[in-house]
């Protein structure tokens, strides 16, 4: 058969890869090490899930039992844990700046007294809102707790009038609010942020990876000897030695994305398919960008700060923390540019929202869009070859 | 005299430093144009703060008056925006896949009869867990809603009980409460997070202009001009002294730009007392730079330095303690966070600029930072000792007959052998 004389030129330049990665496998080992050191950062530190038992303190002006109780009620929840008790409101604005507090309340004096004498003793809640996350809950629980004791006293007060409990159910809450987060009921933060910080991280690594050996091959002039592997043919050259990485991070991801929804249990409404292929779109679209930046950019060097830069601008870009759509319309259509962007909205609706293909495909098609300038590298680059050999 | 003595000699190397770092063109970009380009990206894209108007769906199967109160009031809030009212769950359920809305607010058939005939009625809110802040806002302005919302029933039912005025108030929350949020009253996500990462900023600019530095001076197998040749058998300490001072002196303009002009300009909480901060700052430059000296050691090629900077730079941002909380890191990875000097500088700047916190309030972080200059500080030394101890063995025998000899002849041509000298050495490490 022909072609076992001729094998194509694709499978020539994948072999000639795979025995340079042989000779040198410090690299890509050393990718991979960081690929799996992130994995294992992430998922243990946030292993809470929410931050639990954020440290507040009670400032008691008043020293009744008032106090005595709040601390049970709130060390009964899961979101604070009372460490302290100060005497002063300035005591307790110290701690906070060391940092030992994120919130506390303030009992005044004679609260409890008032309390009985139905005159309404106002309590005052402080919460540090330069740290988002821990003030912000510690505030949700503390107000939660307060509106409780409020609820408790007063059911008390229609209970003495001789209501009957559902009578005063309505009386004390009249609406009930029954709240659900879709496909994360404990509004937990892991699958939030590892979804997406983790893909970022692995296209870090793909695209600096990628302008480099590329980018090498300019640079120790052995471009001509890769381009004569390929036959002269630039998208095998081009093609064949980027596969056995595509293949190798796709792995990555895939794996990723087991220890997610595998052994995470993060909620999947979509099947395990669909974000296997986002995987490889994602990957290949990155490796495309990264070839594009390696032509334009002659400088090696300069060309992986680029890539470096691309790809971590990459995480604010995409969105997950801080929307899109509350940024500068300018920016808005930017980031259009950015992989990591589609790959947040199409994971969004094949995980949480378990959408149909014909949903989530219109997010990936600007993936596969960022894969063509794949070609138009190969053109570039071709040309330069061009250029070089007739200058030669 | 040996006191002045090792002055001149930090003076000299302090000089060198500045050529080469004057030389690199790459270093000067990452020195003075990242460091001020990074703060006006996180400006411009958090420049909003806030997540507004919120689009959400309201679906109203009541058709009542309370219900269509309801959501007037949703949409009155600065959070949400009613944008939909679809006839079904099924619909709303689409709107949301489409990402059109990130909410729905879900009024069952027997709402409005419910709350006539006062029972307790049943709202269902959906909201989008596909960003935090899209969470927060939904549910931030629908409990803002209902809490308005029961007293105004609460208040009709004891009404119609015949209690009024104050008796209302004092019945429905015996135990009212004032909150207050401190230091960023808005609960901007601009004011959170760049002030920690101007911190980061520094740090960061520093490792990667150190890095590539030796990066560069590695490549090119320069490595003995680490240190300059008259200092090579004296002290190690006034080179690395010599070099940190030089990265001081250089990253004083630019911390005062980036930690004190840009909070100021761009409105970012600034309430610390300056003093304070610079005698914060001080111990956390320096305890930078020899952080990074001691890093740039391991760092053999320019990209790889890179790499490791971009890497580093998303771990320290959530080892830093601003967005996941110091309190709840399993305790190994807490420790481990003490070990980079940008974990207490950001805890502290944030302190002491964003809620002027006093130098005792953040002493741990202070003490820390002390400590790891020095530590960095005696680890720079030891590796720089290595690197040229092994590189010297190398071509010692070689220069060392060289060198002498022209030393001895102290002849106006030593210059002349010096150089030749100096070709050896270089042919040598080839």
């Amino acid at each position: 058969m022909p072609q076992d004389r001729h094998p194509h030129p694709l499978a020539l330049v994948i072999h000639r890869e795979l025995m340079r990665i042989k000779r040198h496998p410090l690299y890509l080992a050393f990718l991979t090490a960081g690929v799996v050191f992130s994995y294992i950062f992430f998922i243990t530190l946030m292993k809470e899930g929410q931050p639990e038992r954020l440290p507040i303190a009670i400032v008691d002006h008043d020293g009744s039992y008032l106090s005595r109780r709040l601390c049970h009620e709130l060390n009964a929840t899961e979101g604070v844990e009372v460490t302290a008790v100060y005497n002063s409101h300035a005591e307790a604005r110290h701690a906070m700046q060391r940092q030992d507090i994120y919130g506390f309340i303030e009992i005044p004096e004679g609260a409890y007294a008032d309390l009985l004498a139905f005159k309404a003793p106002h309590m005052a809640l402080y919460a540090n809102n330069a740290y988002l996350l821990p003030g912000q809950l510690s505030y949700k629980t503390l107000a939660t707790i307060c509106r409780l004791a409020s609820g408790a006293v007063h059911c008390e007060i229609l209970r003495k009038k001789g209501m009957d409990e559902e009578e005063i159910m309505a009386m004390v809450q009249p609406i009930v609010l029954d709240a659900h987060t879709i496909s994360n009921p404990m509004a937990n933060y892991q699958p939030y942020v590892l979804t997406t910080v983790l893909p970022g991280i692995v296209g870090l690594m793909v695209a600096i990876l990628t302008i480099y050996i590329v980018g090498e091959e300019q640079k120790r002039t052995t471009a001509r000897e890769w381009l004569k592997c390929a036959r002269g043919n630039m998208a095998a050259a081009l093609a064949g030695k980027l596969l056995p990485y595509t293949f190798w991070f796709s792995l990555l991801g895939i794996l990723g994305n087991i220890v997610f929804f595998g052994s995470q249990h993060y909620t999947l409404q979509g099947s395990f398919m669909s974000l296997v292929l986002l995987t490889v779109v994602y990957i290949a679209s990155l490796q495309a960008v990264a070839v594009l930046i390696t032509a334009l950019i002659n400088d090696m060097h300069m060309a992986v700060c680029v890539g470096a830069i691309y790809t971590t601008l990459a995480f604010t870009m995409s969105g997950f923390s801080y929307p899109v759509t509350s940024m500068p319309p300018a920016l808005q259509a930017f980031s259009f540019i950015f992989p990591l962007r589609h790959h947040y909205l199409t994971y969004v609706d094949i995980a949480l929202y378990g959408a149909p293909a014909s949903q989530w495909l219109p997010h990936m098609l600007p993936m596969v869009a960022l894969c063509a300038t794949f070609f138009i590298a190969g053109l570039i680059m071709n040309r330069q070859m061009v250029r070089y050999e007739t200058t030669k | 005299m040996r006191l002045l003595n090792g002055l001149k000699d930090i003076f000299d190397v302090f000089v060198i430093e500045l050529r080469r770092i004057a030389a690199d063109k790459g270093v000067i970009l990452i020195f003075f144009i990242a460091t001020l380009l990074y703060p006006l990206i996180f400006g411009a894209i958090y420049k909003k703060e806030c997540v507004r108007d919120v689009p959400v769906a309201v679906v109203d199967e009541s058709r009542s008056d309370a219900s269509r109160r309801f959501a007037r009031k949703l949409d009155a809030t600065p959070e949400l925006d009613v944008r939909y009212r679809p006839a079904s769950m099924a619909e709303a359920e689409q709107l949301m896949q489409q990402r059109r809305i990130n909410g729905i607010v879900y009024f069952p058939k027997d709402y409005g009869t419910d709350l006539a005939d006062r029972r307790q009625a049943h709202v269902a809110l959906f909201c989008d867990m596909s960003s935090f802040l899209y969470y927060r806002s939904v549910f931030s302005g629908a409990s803002a809603v209902l809490l308005d919302e029961m007293e105004f029933v609460q208040t009709e039912r004891y009404a119609a009980q015949g209690v009024t005025g104050e008796a209302v108030e004092e019945q429905l929350s015996p135990i009212p409460f004032d909150d207050v949020k401190l230091y960023t009253p808005s609960a901007g996500f601009e004011s959170f997070l760049v002030p920690g990462l101007l911190v980061l900023v520094i740090h960061q600019t520093l490792f990667l202009g150190i890095g590539i530095l030796s990066g560069t001076t590695r490549e090119d197998r320069k490595t003995l001009e680490m240190i300059p040749r008259r200092l090579r058998h004296k002290s190690i300490y006034r080179v690395t002294l010599g070099r940190a001072l030089t990265y001081l002196l250089i990253y004083m303009p630019v911390v005062a730009v980036v930690l004190f002009t840009i909070p100021k300009l761009f409105g970012l909480p600034h309430i610390g007392q300056t003093g304070e901060l610079i005698l914060f700052l001080l111990p956390f430059m320096l305890a930078t730079i020899f952080f990074c000296m001691t890093a740039a050691a391991f760092i053999h090629h320019r990209d790889s330095g890179i790499l490791c900077f971009f890497f580093l730079s998303i771990i320290l941002v959530f080892l830093s303690g601003i967005v996941w909380p110091q309190s709840n890191m399993p305790d190994f990875w807490r420790h481990f966070s003490y070990l980079f000097p940008s974990t207490h500088g950001m805890q502290g700047f944030v302190r002491i600029n964003s809620m002027g916190a006093t130098l005792k309030d953040v002493s741990f972080e202070y003490h820390m930072l002390w400590i790891l200059t020095g530590a960095y500080f005696i680890t720079t030394g030891v590796l720089t000792y290595l690197e040229n101890y092994r590189q010297l063995k190398r071509g010692e025998l070689l220069r060392h007959i060289r060198l002498q000899r022209a030393l001895r002849s102290n002849t106006p041509h030593k210059r002349h052998h010096l150089r030749a000298a100096d070709k050896v050495d270089e042919a040598a490490q080839q």
